[in-house]
């Protein structure tokens, strides 16, 4: 309860204070966080993010590429779903192995500060969800400061924290790779996704959160305020 | 370079029949179009939305069809479909989904699923058998598929009526107070009108007369009727034909309920009817040929549906009875109207009402006289055009050239009337073979009293005819069933090649012949098998229990060889009239067997009776 | 091989080519349908009637008979043809139009009578009851000699061999079986013929031979004619003269008549007609049936009388002085173990003697003429084998065909629509076969037992049929007035009158059954055409005296004089 009033503070006092040099689209989101708030999650329109970086280090990796795909009306659409690759400076290395992103592919990426603009432009009026949100959050914070922006707070709904606590709250030792995104599927009944790619992993991951909204009660009983983190 | 491409929907997609017939990039944009959703146990059930009916493709987890009172139709897994009923049938749905296992399910919309079946011929016949196929189980537990069921599903129980002698004053009354469109206007019990909503606003309200007028005045008289056993889709054909909205059902001279165009609206859901709707919209000949397409997934889906074969050839003769009158109202908008009044009959089959595929067509033309040159090309036009249309449409041309576009066949009256008392006085050989096709005939288009003038001439000669009776069976009795001495089945052969038993020839066909011998003898004017055999009944002509037997021969041979040629259809092979005894169950061999023998001994009879011999 | 293993093999062979034939046609007939109508041509329709008409009494009894009796045994030859040609132009056209299969439907409808149609059923069923006692005689004889049994053994196994025949054969009534039929029949019949013609005459047409001299045993022309030499031998035997008839003109007459309007009347051979498709049809084959016909009647004469020269000659021998029984050739030997021959050596001189007065010693049955003429002649064994499976074949067709009407009047006239109207058609199938099971017991026993010879009894059985059911259908097509009164006391009376004369002379009194004896002098062969005329005149004078003809059935008659399709011509 306290952390929820402590969001929605947080929210009034970002959209309140708007300080220059703030993406108009990042105002935009927060206005429609704040308003959907306390709707039920059903109600509100979602998009499942998922970044591939060259390491897990936000300060020294960097983002290769950025897949998104809505929920809207408590379903995905992959008709809106996109992928973006973003230019890196020197080589993807050996983090090729795991996304599977050559540097070939980059030749025609976006500049990390387009991949932002568009990233923003398409969560104006939606909420980000990702699997362990925290790592993308500060990726992509880290990617404005290097752009030259401001950091702002950044708020998702993480399927990983989700799952944690309802596994606490069953008493169950979560044993290490228990949070994977696929292993969180696997307790869900959804199929297992081998393709390790930013599109595919948000798809996974909004699955997963549809199922563990379905779960928890339900689309139309769980409000926003109940899932939202701050990063 | 599209990277936005959902791979584990196309991966899964790819593999999922029918989809894997797609086009790739058919298929990309299906799984485009498509949206998620995951569905867990606790819901319950899946909600479906009515306004916004798509295809349920399930993911992962497991789903229960069943019906509203909750009897089971169908359980649906991984790869497997639901909520196409829905869109096939154009009805609301009205089965629940259950959730047995939670799981996610893709969502195609009816814009993508009626374009793939548009575009793509195997997608349709997919869902269209799966869609016969939950039609089926639906109907083991409840017959009441809208083709094949009947007006006493539907009518209500309760009549309302009004005598003649009444004030239309008193009708409103009554009307308003049991909140009706229509009253059954009665004398002696007997049904003489019926008095509706419009016959009030035309007839009295818009003359400006007041309600002490009578209600016969107001009444429409000797109004079209329809009995309980009709099938509701022929209640359907009956209005539109004659634009009427209340059909009284009438048995045994009483009136007995009244159906409206709203009772059978609420019982839709008709794929015949949405064709032969179709059918009536379409303005030339192109889409016409088109849409009789739709006509063998039609047969299939009756088939797999496990309707009555009596049934299905009953609705797939409607079919064609459609295509032709508007064949023949298309060339008329081009030629003009007839320069006189003619009949366009239907033999065989389509005349017996138990059309199956690939029935050729048998038809002729009755004139009112002698047509002039100038006349007799407009004919030609007329039927030349129909006839060739009707080829196209899938009714290839007789073999026999029995077709009105034979000028042969398009005889006045007087000339009917003379060739049909040759063929009975003279029965040789030819005159036999034209018997079993020309006795069974049916008009379907123009003026039916042409028609009933030659029916009742011709049935008063043959009735009580000893002599053209004994020819007529002398010659039916020529086919036997295939049965050998000590019960075997006789296979035909083709040279080396066993083709199996004939079903039509050897099975149908034997108790038509003997059924149309009977009919003939007492003069009943039907011609269906089926409706002969209880009109025979009716009048004890025949003996009841050989009657019985045949009914259930009839359908049982004509129900396999359906089911066999639905077989054949979903396999690909030739849609033929054989079949091998060795693909069927012991059991179905064995009822098969006691088909055969029951026409064995109706033929026994038939000699004995008719031709004094045994 | 001897006679008898031929004539199993040859009967054998004839048996499957009919069931081949009958299986084939079966088998074919769909498809030929398809061929432009298909159809039999009348020449083999022709065949076909005339192997229906031709019974066992046609077969075997009427050259006997021709041949014992000379001249007046060609009553039987002229009334029959006269009847078949009556019935084929004046009345089958008619009766077609009618519509009616079935001579007792005809009667019941035309006489709108349930009752009428009774006594027409009851007629029918006398009449091809008592015919068909004359076929299993036929029948009996034919076996009893090739089989070498009893006579009364070969009407045993007859019977059965019909019975089987009519109720389990599926080769009634095919048009291509009984064509085959009338071929083995004709050809059984005109080899012997062929044969004695031309070693007696010189001639190879029976029907030459008949009027021409006969050869001497140098094979010169003796200038002895035929007839003059048998009117010789029967006038020194005590026979009466061949070619002079010994009856009184008016039995010849009404024996005639009898056989020609009862064969008009005969309900077997009417429905052969109404199965023919068309009635041209009907009528081109008829010429055709009468041709065929005609070529059996013609060589009739010539072949009896050979038979009777040959037969007389081989028992009393070239001198007249008899034969030794010990020298006797083979064919009396074989006969006489079918109790058919018999001598009776009355003077134990040890020789034969063959004559009318006191000094015959010799009974010779008349059924065995034909069949025994191919050994008299000493023709090869096959020619006697022949014999036998056209005599079957001739009682077989005729048989089958009368048990058929017999069992299904029963059945279907007189229990389901009399007795027991409430029976299934089942149970009406099975009483059907029963009756004719039962008919066939009741013909063998008159075949055992017979009142007559084969064609004498086929004989009483037109005269029943001219009496009762002939004045019926004639004046049911030609007048507009005959009542059903009128046409049941008819019938009754006729058919009533025609039995008891019959009855009382052949089996109350047979010793009195001579011309002394006979009403107007007419026989009981005879007696049918009286009855025929009691029949008219009582129908006419009952008509009288009740009520009118319905204005229904008037019209309905009218209809059928007058051919309906020229009024539909005229339209065209």
């Amino acid at each position: 309860m306290l952390q929820q009033w402590w969001l929605h503070n947080k929210l009034k006092r970002l959209i309140n204070n708007n300080k220059l040099g703030r993406p108009e689209h990042l105002q935009t989101h927060y206005q429609y966080l704040l308003t959907n708030f306390n709707q039920p999650i059903s109600k509100t329109d979602l998009l499942a993010l998922d970044i591939e970086m060259t390491g897990l280090n936000p300060k020294k990796d960097q983002m290769v590429s950025i897949g998104i795909i809505p929920i809207i009306n408590g379903q995905i659409q992959p008709k809106f779903a996109q992928h973006k690759f973003i230019k890196i400076q020197g080589s993807v290395g050996q983090s090729a192995v795991i996304h599977g992103v050559l540097d070939k592919d980059l030749n025609n990426a976006l500049t990390q500060q387009e991949a932002l603009d568009w990233l923003f432009a398409q969560c104006q009026h939606k909420v980000l969800v990702a699997h362990h949100a925290q790592l993308d959050l500060q990726f992509l914070q880290q990617s404005l400061r290097k752009t030259g922006n401001k950091s702002f707070p950044l708020f998702a709904i993480d399927t990983l924290l989700i799952d944690k606590k309802r596994q606490f709250r069953k008493h169950q030792v979560l044993n290490t790779g228990s949070l994977r995104l696929n292993a969180c599927r696997e307790r869900y009944n959804l199929p297992i996704y081998n393709a390790h790619n930013a599109l595919t992993d948000a798809l996974a991951c909004a699955e997963l959160l549809l199922a563990q909204l379905n779960k928890m009660g339900g689309l139309e009983t769980i409000t926003l305020a109940q899932l939202l983190e701050s990063h | 370079m599209d990277n936005s491409e959902l791979q584990p929907i196309f991966d899964f997609m790819r593999k999922l029949a029918p989809f894997d017939s797609l086009q790739e990039q058919t298929l990309k944009q299906c799984c485009k179009v498509l949206t998620i959703a995951y569905y867990s146990q606790e819901q319950k059930l899946v909600h479906v939305d009515n306004n916004e009916p798509q295809l349920y493709i399930v993911r992962s987890g497991a789903f229960e069809v069943s019906t509203q009172e909750g009897k089971l139709i169908d359980r649906i897994g991984e790869g497997q479909y639901f909520g196409f009923s829905g869109m096939l049938s154009g009805e609301k749905v009205v089965n629940q989904v259950h959730i047995l296992e939670d799981g996610l399910v893709y969502h195609l919309p009816a814009v993508m699923f009626d374009q793939l079946r548009a575009n793509c011929h195997s997608f349709d016949r997919f869902f269209n058998q799966a869609f016969a196929k939950r039609l089926r189980n639906q109907s083991s537990l409840k017959h009441n598929h809208i083709s094949t069921a009947r007006i006493t599903n539907i009518m209500s129980r309760e009549l309302t009526t009004i005598t003649r002698d009444a004030t239309i004053h008193q009708a409103a009354l009554l009307m308003s107070e049991k909140r009706l469109s229509s009253l059954i206007v009665v004398n002696d019990g007997e049904l003489c009108g019926i008095l509706t909503d419009r016959d009030l606003r035309n007839r009295v309200l818009a003359k400006g007369l007041t309600g002490t007028l009578l209600v016969e005045q107001a009444m429409t008289e000797h109004p079209t009727t329809i009995k309980p056993e009709a099938l509701i889709f022929e209640a359907m054909l009956t209005m539109s034909e004659n634009n009427i909205h209340h059909l009284p059902v009438v048995k045994d001279n009483k009136p007995i309920a009244i159906i409206t165009s709203t009772d059978l609206i609420r019982s839709q859901s008709s794929q015949p009817l949405l064709l032969i709707g179709q059918i009536d919209r379409q303005n030339n000949l192109e889409s016409l040929i088109q849409v009789s397409q739709k006509i063998p997934d039609l047969l299939f889906n009756l088939i797999s549906s496990d309707a009555k074969a009596m049934e299905i050839g009953r609705v797939l003769t409607s079919v064609t009875d459609s295509l032709t009158r508007r064949l023949i109202a298309l060339r008329q908008e081009q030629l003009g109207p007839a320069p006189m009044t003619f009949c366009w009959l239907a033999f065989g089959s389509q005349g017996r009402q138990d059309q199956m595929a690939g029935s050729d067509q048998d038809n002729a033309l009755i004139l009112e006289r002698e047509a002039t040159k100038i006349e007799k090309d407009y004919f030609k036009q007329l039927s030349e055009y129909v006839c060739s249309a009707l080829n196209e449409c899938g009714f290839p041309f007789c073999p026999g050239n029995i077709m009105a576009q034979n000028p042969k066949w398009q005889l006045t009256l007087q000339q009917w009337l003379q060739a049909f008392s040759k063929w009975i006085k003279t029965p040789d050989p030819s005159a036999l073979l034209n018997a079993t096709i020309f006795f069974d005939m049916r008009p379907v288009f123009g003026d039916l009293s042409l028609f009933k003038q030659l029916q009742t001439t011709v049935l008063k000669n043959t009735k009580n005819n000893d002599i053209f009776i004994a020819a007529l069976s002398q010659n039916a009795l020529q086919s036997t069933p295939p049965l050998g001495f000590f019960r075997s089945f006789v296979l035909e052969r083709d040279g080396s090649e066993v083709k199996g038993i004939d079903l039509k020839h050897k099975g149908n066909a034997l108790i038509n012949d003997i059924v149309r011998i009977y009919a003939l003898s007492v003069g009943i004017e039907e011609v269906n098998t089926i409706k002969r055999i209880e009109a025979l009944i009716a009048l004890s002509a025949i003996d009841k229990d050989i009657a019985m037997n045949l009914l259930d021969a009839w359908e049982f041979i004509a129900h396999k060889r359906l089911t066999n040629q639905g077989q054949q259809f979903n396999n690909t092979q030739p849609v033929s009239n054989y079949i091998l005894p060795d693909s069927l169950s012991s059991l179905v061999r064995h009822q098969l067997k006691d088909a055969f023998k029951v026409i064995h001994e109706a033929q026994g009879t038939v000699k004995h009776k008719f031709l004094r011999q045994f | 091989m001897d006679v008898q293993t031929l004539t199993y093999l040859v009967v054998g062979v004839t048996f499957a080519v009919y069931i081949g034939i009958a299986i084939k046609t079966r088998a074919g007939s769909t498809k030929e349908f398809y061929v432009a109508g298909g159809g039999v041509p009348p020449i083999l329709n022709g065949m076909a009637t005339a192997a229906d008409w031709m019974s066992a009494a046609s077969f075997i009894s009427l050259a006997g008979i021709v041949s014992f009796v000379g001249y007046d045994g060609s009553v039987y030859i002229m009334g029959w043809t006269g009847g078949y040609v009556l019935l084929a132009l004046l009345m089958v056209p008619y009766l077609r139009k009618f519509g009616k299969f079935t001579v007792p439907d005809f009667i019941g409808d035309r006489y709108y009578s349930q009752s009428a149609r009774t006594v027409a059923v009851i007629c029918a069923i006398f009449i091809s009851f008592t015919y068909i006692a004359g076929q299993m005689r036929g029948v009996g004889v034919v076996f009893s000699r090739f089989l070498e049994v009893e006579v009364d053994t070969g009407v045993y196994i007859g019977m059965c061999v019909v019975f089987f025949y009519a109720v389990l054969g599926g080769m009634k009534g095919i048009t291509y079986t009984q064509v085959a039929q009338y071929c083995v029949m004709i050809f059984a019949f005109m080899v012997p013929a062929v044969f004695l013609s031309i070693m007696m005459t010189g001639h190879i047409f029976p029907q030459l031979g008949f009027g021409a001299e006969l050869l001497d045993a140098t094979g010169n022309s003796s200038s002895i004619y035929l007839l003059d030499k048998l009117d010789g031998l029967s006038t020194e035997l005590g026979f009466a003269q061949y070619t002079e008839g010994s009856k009184d003109m008016i039995d010849v007459l009404f024996i005639t008549g009898a056989l020609m309007f009862g064969t008009a009347g005969l309900p077997h051979v009417i429905v052969r007609f109404f199965t023919v498709p068309r009635v041209r049809d009907a009528r081109s084959s008829a010429g055709w049936t009468l041709l065929f016909i005609a070529i059996m009647y013609t060589t009739i004469p010539a072949l009896a009388s050979f038979s009777r020269v040959n037969m007389i000659q081989s028992i009393n021998g070239p001198e007249s002085q008899g034969v030794p029984h010990v020298e006797a050739p083979l064919w009396i030997e074989n006969w006489e173990k079918t109790g058919l021959i018999k001598w009776d050596d009355k003077n134990s001189d040890g020789k034969m003697f063959y004559s009318n007065d006191e000094r015959n010693e010799m009974n010779v049955d008349r059924d065995i003429i034909v069949l025994a003429t191919p050994e008299m002649a000493n023709l090869p064994a096959w020619v006697i084998a022949l014999m036998a499976a056209g005599g079957l074949a001739a009682a077989l067709s005729t048989s089958a065909g009368l048990l058929l009407v017999i069992s299904t009047s029963v059945s279907h006239d007189l229990l389901k629509k009399n007795l027991m109207p409430n029976i299934s058609d089942n149970k009406e199938l099975m009483y059907a076969r029963m009756a004719s099971g039962a008919g066939i017991i009741m013909a063998g026993y008159f075949g055992i037992n017979p009142p007559g010879f084969v064609a004498a009894v086929v004989a009483i059985a037109f005269g029943l049929a001219a009496s009762s059911l002939f004045p019926a259908i004639t004046m049911g097509i030609f007048s507009t007035k005959m009542n059903k009164e009128g046409a049941i006391a008819g019938m009754l009376a006729g058919l009533s009158f025609t039995t008891i004369y019959i009855v009382y002379f052949k089996f109350v009194n047979p010793a009195a059954n001579v011309s002394e004896n006979w009403l107007f002098g007419v026989s009981p062969e005879g007696i049918g055409m009286l009855g025929m005329v009691i029949n008219f005149v009582v129908a006419i004078l009952v008509c009288r005296m009740t009520a009118p003809t319905p204005q229904v059935v008037v019209d309905m008659v009218e209809s059928i004089r007058f051919p309906k399709g020229a009024g539909e011509a005229q339209d065209h």
